[in-house]
């Protein structure tokens, strides 16, 4: 600012002492040394000035310096026409530059001390030349382009600084205005003014005398009227400071006013509080009165007993329909009375207590007569059922649901009873049990009785069966059981056949179905009517307790005990459990010898059928498996059954295995099929037809693995005990046998072994006809042997004559001892020994024979070929030919 | 042979003849235990037994199932000679196993010196009838001069397979009743037979 405003003063004082006498106009103007004269202090002004003639204005550049002997003395010291300028170079783009050089005739070099004057004189000088200079113009170099765009430098100056009155005197864009600005000094408003002041003194300018004293009389005139006004306006002043100390007056009284109406309003303030306060304490007491009533009515209407009822508790009449919902209403009320949901402070009240004494009465009283009359009531059912004969020779179980009808109206009661008086309770459900037991006990000893006695009818028709069948063999009464595998056919003791089998499961299945309604009934009736499904509370469930202090105790656990749907204190699986027992222990005094008669019955298959185990542990499970109640008493008796039977088939495995074991080869002439192999055919029919679409399967596969591999075992030791047989017949035949079983099973579990049972087979075989075959020709076989054995010593096949023991006529010698005749017989007495040594059952000897065969001719043909290898030429035959061994089948054949 | 006399069920002895893989082992197989195995594997000879209820009777059928391929024809004297009756099988994608049906017949009727012994022929294959080699006339031309029943059978699909054995079987029993009606009065009739194998030595 200041810088402008020196510079402002530059060019005005330029303009002033130096251009306007030569009518010249300064345009811009910069403060500038010269840069290669730094010694040199003083001050140049580089200007760009025009002329203001009317016509054409000529610029120009030109260079001024300060006097050095007086201050204010300036000297025009160059001047160049704009055309003579070649170029101008700013040096560079900076704002803050200094220093410019411009080629005139020669390069000068400046140093401008403001860069803002600098700048504006770069711009003005650049826009001096575009507007005036024809043809070649001066370049300008390094300097920034906006510079020389803008029209007014001073804008940019302007527009950096925010310089609001340089900005403000802009507004104009019209150039020659702006630059007529700076110069003019009077607005066109007051010009015309100005001009209006002439016109109407237009002998001003022809007497300034007078017009000067027309101005100043003017001028007096208004100092006077000044002065006049002045004057007039105190008068108006003191007028109005009256106004205002009047007006402080009034407000003053009106503020006593107010402080005195507040005294008032204080003063009914506190006596309206007051009021306040008695209303709301009346209005307490009466809440309080209210609330008193209230709890008052509560407590009455909880604890009254209407007289009716009353009677009813004293003197209950259960015999009649009305009589005992008459007493089930009263009892029901008691109940509701003693449990009422009163404050422990509320029952210290004596008229409380002594209500509560006369409930307790009422409730013992009351008490006493269910008990009493229930009482009499059970016993008098159990006697009467007890004595009703038993008619029925059916296998039924007489159903009890009349006993559950008459004693259904008084559920009620015994409700009651539970939760009132723990004790009778306890006791009537005793009573219950030892009633009702007698008669289950009765019906179940002769349902048990009655199957049992079924099941040996069924014995002994079939046992007439059999003794009509095998008369010789009923005779001689064997020990050892029915269908025990290691022990000959001939030798068990009676049995049953399939069919037997069929009508005892069925008889299993009815005493089973029989028995899970009327269990399931009995339960049924004993949950609903002891009302089982809650649990008993084992603390004291009524207030009828007068010890005030426990009874906030109590009661809470009472009340979480009565209602076990919001299951306090006790997880849902756990009242559960404890259901469950209950109804359990109940079940087991009611049904006390139905497991013990249940195994009893299970047990007399035993004796008449040793394969009982295994349809009755498939019976049994599938019954377990189906309850929906895995907990229930029938569920768990039966499961306990089960775990007994279980036990008994895995026992009756054993014994068959032990059997195997310690069996003994028969006593024949031909070991033949060994009976445990014989015996396993009907084992196995037997038990995949009990077995073959049970849940159990897996318990009796797995058995069959084990008796298979002890089968197995059995055969291959005792196939070198038999005296007369050979033991690969012995194995050969009876594990062609076991072969054969296993195909026809087809369990799955077995294919391993069958299998095994056919690789013996063969093996057998193989070493059978091996072994016996050598015998026709044996003499001709062990001179051959003799001769492979040179032949592994490394003796040539060709030499092997030259050897004493095998020349030629050795030989010969054997070759003769088997004239055909010879092999014929041989061959005939093997046939025999076969046959005698294979068994009908198994029909090997076919395939025997046919391997044997073979065998023969297979090593015919080994010795006429060492025959022509080792004795080549010397025209050595055996005494037959293949045609002959042909023959001797074809006979032997045909002799049979 | 065992000492004690059969009191079981009646026995009846069928042998399967018939060339090398046109099936005997698995029609055999699949009658006794519902099995039907795709891998061929010669057999050499192999004896089955089962228990059986034909019409009503509980009876027993021997089966011998034979080699069919077999160096020496002889070898088969002996359990042609063992059999009550014969399935006599040929393929019927196989046309010599057809021709080959002749040669056994006649073994088998020189063997057991019998023209009536129950025999049927049986061609096997027949769920591959796209493969047929042997016209179905054929094969009835030749069971009708045979005066035997001709079937076609499927061991894969057990068509006819029952069909088979039961037939056989039902003809072995009505022989051996008819032997037995008429072992007196044909006595001399089947010393005949004896006397004509003897004089065939």
């Amino acid at each position: 600012m200041l810088t402008i405003g020196a510079l402002a003063n530059v060019k005005h004082i330029l303009q002033k002492e130096l251009f306007s006498v030569s009518d010249e106009r300064l345009l811009s103007v910069v403060t500038v040394t010269k840069t290669f004269k730094k010694k040199d202090k003083r001050a140049c002004y580089l200007c760009v000035v025009t002329t203001t003639p009317i016509t054409v204005p000529v610029v120009s550049l030109c260079l001024v310096k300060q006097s050095e002997q007086r201050e204010n003395e300036y000297k025009r010291k160059r001047s160049w026409a704009l055309d003579e300028i070649k170029w101008v170079d700013g040096r560079n783009d900076q704002l803050e530059t200094h220093e410019f050089d411009i080629q005139l005739e020669k390069l000068y070099k400046w140093y401008a001390l403001h860069p803002h004057e600098r700048q504006n004189f770069l711009a003005v000088l650049n826009r001096q030349i575009q507007k005036n200079v024809r043809g070649q113009r001066a370049e300008f170099r390094n300097i920034p382009s906006a510079w020389l765009s803008e029209k007014s430098p001073e804008k940019i100056a302007a527009g950096r600084t925010g310089d609001a009155a340089l900005k403000a005197q802009q507004t104009d864009g019209e150039e020659s205005e702006e630059e007529a600005q700076e110069f003019t000094a009077l607005t066109d408003r007051e010009a015309t003014e100005l001009g209006k002041l002439f016109s109407e003194c237009d002998f001003a300018i022809k007497d300034a005398e007078q017009f000067i004293e027309q101005l100043s009389k003017e001028l007096h005139d208004l100092d006077g009227a000044n002065i006049q006004s002045v004057l007039a306006s105190e008068q108006k002043v003191l007028k109005m400071m009256e106004h205002i100390d009047n007006a402080i007056n009034e407000a003053d009284k009106f503020e006593t006013r107010l402080d005195s109406y507040e005294d008032i309003l204080g003063h009914v303030k506190e006596t309206m509080e007051k009021i306040g306060g008695k209303n709301a304490m009346i209005e307490i007491a009466n809440n309080n009165n209210i609330k008193l009533m209230k709890e008052l009515e509560k407590v009455i209407t909880q604890l009254d007993l209407p007289h009716k009822q009353q009677q009813a508790l004293e003197d209950p009449d259960f015999k009649t329909e009305a009589g005992i919902k008459a007493a089930i209403a009263a009892a029901q009320c008691l109940q509701q009375a003693m449990n009422s949901d009163i404050d422990s402070a509320l029952l210290r009240l004596e008229a409380v207590q002594d209500q509560r004494k006369r409930f307790e009465k009422w409730k013992q009283k009351f008490s006493i007569f269910i008990s009493r009359y229930m009482n009499n009531m059970f016993i008098h059912i159990g006697n009467e059922i007890g004595d009703l004969p038993l008619t029925s020779n059916e296998l039924v179980l007489p159903n009890h649901s009349n006993v559950h009808q008459s004693l259904a109206p008084y559920t009620e009661l015994m409700h009651w009873t539970k939760a009132m008086d723990n004790k009778t309770y306890a006791g009537l459900m005793r009573v219950y049990t030892a009633s009702l037991c007698k008669i289950y006990d009765r019906d179940l000893r002769n349902f048990f009785n009655l199957a049992k006695m079924q099941v040996s009818d069924k014995l002994r028709s079939s046992r007439e069966d059999l003794d009509a069948s095998t008369t010789s063999r009923k005779a001689a009464v064997s020990t050892v059981p029915y269908g025990t595998l290691g022990v000959n056919r001939d030798q068990w003791g009676p049995g049953v056949d399939s069919a037997d089998r069929v009508r005892f499961d069925a008889l299993l299945e009815k005493v089973l179905a029989e028995l899970e309604p009327i269990a399931l009934q009995e339960q049924l009736f004993c949950i609903n009517f002891f009302q089982m499904d809650v649990i008993s509370p084992t603390t004291k469930n009524t207030q009828t307790t007068l010890e005030v202090m426990e009874k906030s105790v109590d009661m809470s656990q009472s009340f979480t005990a009565a209602s076990p749907s919001t299951d306090g204190p006790f997880p849902q699986k756990r009242i559960d459990r404890q259901i469950n027992e209950d109804v359990r222990n109940l079940m087991m005094g009611l049904f006390d010898c139905l497991e013990p008669e249940l195994v009893i019955f299970i047990k007399s298959f035993e004796r008449v059928d040793s394969f009982y185990s295994l349809y009755v542990l498939v019976r049994l499970t599938q019954h377990v498996m189906s309850a929906q109640d895995t907990h229930s008493f029938l569920s768990m008796t039966f499961a306990s059954t089960l775990v007994q039977v279980k036990r008994n088939f895995d026992s009756f495995m054993k014994q068959q295995m032990q059997s195997i074991k310690e069996s003994k080869l028969p006593k024949r002439s031909k070991a033949g099929i060994l009976p445990y192999v014989e015996n396993f055919e009907n084992f196995a029919q037997t038990a995949e037809g009990i077995f073959r679409k049970s849940d159990r399967r897996t318990d009796m596969e797995r058995w069959y693995l084990q008796l298979v591999n002890a089968i197995f075992e059995t055969i291959s030791e005792q196939s070198h005990e038999h005296p007369k047989t050979p033991h690969q017949v012995v194995r050969m035949e009876n594990y062609h046998h076991m072969y054969s079983l296993l195909a026809q099973l087809k369990v799955r579990g077995l294919d391993g072994l069958k299998k095994e049972a056919k690789v013996r087979y063969n093996d057998a075989l193989k070493a059978y006809v091996t072994h016996y075959f050598g015998r026709p020709l044996e003499k001709l076989n062990l001179f051959f042997e003799g001769v492979q054995q040179k032949v592994a010593q490394g003796v040539k096949e060709t030499e092997i004559s030259y050897q004493m023991a095998y020349s030629k006529q050795e030989l010969r010698k054997v070759i003769s001892q088997y004239p055909a005749r010879e092999v014929k017989k041989g061959l005939e007495n093997l046939y025999k020994k076969v046959e005698k040594h294979l068994c009908e059952e198994e029909n090997l000897l076919q395939v025997v024979w046919h391997a044997m065969q073979e065998e023969f001719i297979a090593q015919y043909n080994y010795l006429e070929e060492r025959i022509q290898k080792c004795y080549a030429g010397a025209m050595i035959n055996l005494e037959f030919n293949i045609q002959d061994i042909l023959t001797f089948f074809s006979d032997i054949a045909r002799s049979h | 042979m065992s000492k004690k006399p059969t009191a079981g069920p009646a026995l009846h002895k069928v042998i399967m003849v018939g060339s090398g893989g046109v099936g005997k082992s698995a029609l055999t197989l699949q009658f006794m235990y519902d099995e039907f195995v795709e891998d061929y594997e010669p057999t050499k000879a192999d004896s089955y037994r089962k228990k059986v209820v034909l019409d009503g009777e509980e009876v027993q059928i021997d089966i011998l199932d034979t080699a069919g391929q077999e160096d020496y024809a002889a070898i088969r004297d002996n359990y042609f000679r063992s059999g009550e009756g014969f399935l006599c099988v040929f393929s019927i994608t196989d046309d010599e196993s057809f021709q080959a049906t002749q040669e056994f017949r006649e073994q088998i009727l020189r063997v057991k010196n019998d023209e009536s012994i129950p025999f049927l022929l049986v061609g096997n294959k027949c769920d591959l009838n796209d493969k047929r080699k042997v016209p179905l006339n054929e094969c009835q031309l030749r069971a009708q001069q045979w005066s035997v029943p001709y079937v076609e059978t499927s061991a894969k699909t057990r068509e006819n397979v029952d069909k088979v054995f039961f037939d056989l079987m039902r003809e072995i029993r009505s022989r051996k009743t008819e032997d037995s009606k008429a072992t007196s009065g044909r006595a001399k009739d089947r010393c005949k037979k004896r006397r004509l194998k003897c004089t065939l030595l």
